[in-house]
């Protein structure tokens, strides 16, 4: 049996794919632990394993850190080129400092076999590899290789220089990034509706992992009573001047349509909803989404990843971020429409709406995404890999010993 | 003799009237109504312009003032904060200078 450390950021979905991929090796017997610089609901942490956070290394950081979080609020009011430099220079560069404070200590007591680092958590491989520990990385959205901005040499080199000097801060002086392993990318959707045609070796899509049951209440029978089409409406969890916007408009777009709005977001950001809206703040996803036609929302990927599961076609309206990377693969995959939330019309929303629930290409391109979900293996894969790779570690272990 | 107007002849007026026609088709009317549009303008900021409307705009570009304009070229060489400073003013300059 083998020790697995997750190193991960304080965005849940980030970290929600590895609370499943840990869940799985849990059960079979490995032992199991995470890092970050902030704490999760222990209802979260699976049974048998252990959510770290150094504390004492991290106490004089908090404000820092609370600010940083905070921050993250202006995505959708910034441009692209300015979500990058926010992304690395305000976000992953600095949590990567905070992080390295405390992290070598919980290494050296927890001792894993690999330490598994989340895409965006450089600490993870950068401890790993000062440390000499096998590393691996997981990748929880479809990773961009060569966006629009990135394609630019001048940005690319930014990103590049960037990388470099942290990776000096630490002492490390490699020829090339080491941030993310070059030995296993675990990557949470199937290549297929990721894009990208030739892959490195190194990266291994698994699709979807499955979540924890979530028993949720909800109005079944009113739901189950509904006899228009039912389409489920999520916006994650993105501010709430946003969200007031944003539902106001498919309110105008919806009320008066023959369909039943499941509407994911607290109620009482309008006094009144219309009849066919039922609105619920926490509701149990992966349930609704059986009994659903069609699914809107901004591209957060794990509720991206749940409609695909479920075969529904989407309406994607990308706000910031990787929400455009992901609307264009929906796009490109034929499985669902895109509108831009900065311009979004009624009559669009309305329009694509019945597209998506009439025309059968879309739910069909969405099965289609269903099948290479399933066939890239999901839990049982990912935990495949990481056995098969730290088994294969050991054995050079072992060799070089001798 | 008569000569039609020749494009090196238009001022930075003459090309951000154009310009300000371009962005009108390729975001949509109703949505320009609310920005106010001057040589100012951040292109990514201020009109918001994502890379598939950056892309039909240059495209709109090209047509109107000719091959020697390799808009998206002339982006793909900028820094980051570059790219964030941009504004109508530059692109103005730009097409002028190319004609």
């Amino acid at each position: 049996m083998s020790k697995f450390l997750f190193v991960v950021p304080p965005f849940f979905g980030h970290i929600s794919p590895t609370l499943s991929v840990g869940a799985s090796l849990i059960a079979r017997g490995h032992q199991v632990a995470w890092a970050g610089i902030r704490e999760i609901a222990p209802a979260h942490v699976p049974a048998g394993g252990r959510f770290i956070v150094p504390h004492a290394e991290l106490e004089e950081h908090l404000p820092e850190i609370q600010r940083i979080l905070k921050r993250q609020d202006d995505g959708p009011h910034i441009s692209g080129a300015e979500t990058l430099k926010l992304a690395l220079e305000e976000t992953y560069l600095p949590f990567c400092r905070f992080l390295m404070k405390g992290l070598p200590r919980i290494v050296d007591e927890f001792q894993p076999d690999v330490i598994i680092n989340d895409c965006i958590t450089f600490a993870g491989a950068i401890c790993a590899y000062n440390k000499g520990i096998p590393c691996v990385t997981t990748t929880p959205v479809p990773p961009d290789v060569g966006g629009d901005a990135m394609s630019a040499p001048k940005v690319h080199a930014w990103w590049v220089r960037h990388i470099m000097a942290l990776q000096e801060e630490f002492g490390i002086y490699a020829p090339a990034s080491v941030v993310n392993s070059d030995k296993l990318n675990i990557v949470f959707t199937s290549q297929e509706f990721s894009g990208i045609a030739h892959p490195p070796p190194h990266m291994k899509f698994v699709g979807p992992v499955k979540g924890r049951p979530n028993d949720t209440p909800f109005d079944w029978k009113r739901l189950d009573k509904a006899t228009s089409p039912k389409v489920y409406v999520s916006l994650g969890t993105l501010l709430v001047d946003i969200r007031r916007e944003f539902f106001s408009k498919l309110v105008t777009a919806f009320a008066d349509q023959p369909l039943t709005i499941v509407a994911a977001t607290s109620p009482d950001i309008f006094e009144q909803w219309p009849d066919n809206f039922m609105v619920q703040g926490y509701v149990p996803q992966s349930q609704l989404m059986a009994k659903m036609d069609a699914v809107i929302c901004h591209g957060g990927f794990n509720t991206v990843n749940d409609t695909f599961m479920n075969g529904l076609p989407m309406l994607i309206t990308p706000i910031a971020y990787d929400h455009f990377h992901t609307a264009s693969l929906i796009e490109k995959a034929g499985c669902g429409i895109k509108l831009r939330y900065k311009r979004l019309r009624i009559n669009d929303l309305r329009s694509a709406m019945w597209q998506l629930l009439e025309n059968p290409q879309y739910r069909n391109a969405a099965s289609r995404i269903r099948d290479t979900f399933i066939q890239a293996g999901g839990n049982s894969k990912a935990v495949e890999y990481l056995e098969t790779f730290v088994e294969e570690c050991k054995m050079i272990n072992v060799k070089f010993q001798m | 003799m008569d000569q039609l107007t020749q494009p090196t002849n238009l001022s930075e007026q003459e090309i951000l009237d154009v310009l300000k026609q371009f962005i009108t088709e390729v975001i949509g009317e109703e949505f320009v109504e609310d920005l106010e549009i001057t040589p100012q303008s951040s292109f990514t900021k201020d009109l918001e312009m994502d890379s598939i409307e950056i892309v039909a705009f240059s495209e709109k570009v090209k047509a109107h003032f000719g091959r020697n304009i390799d808009f998206t070229g002339w982006l793909s060489n900028m820094d980051l904060d570059e790219i964030i400073q941009l504004n109508l003013g530059d692109i103005t300059k730009y097409i002028r200078s190319c004609l």
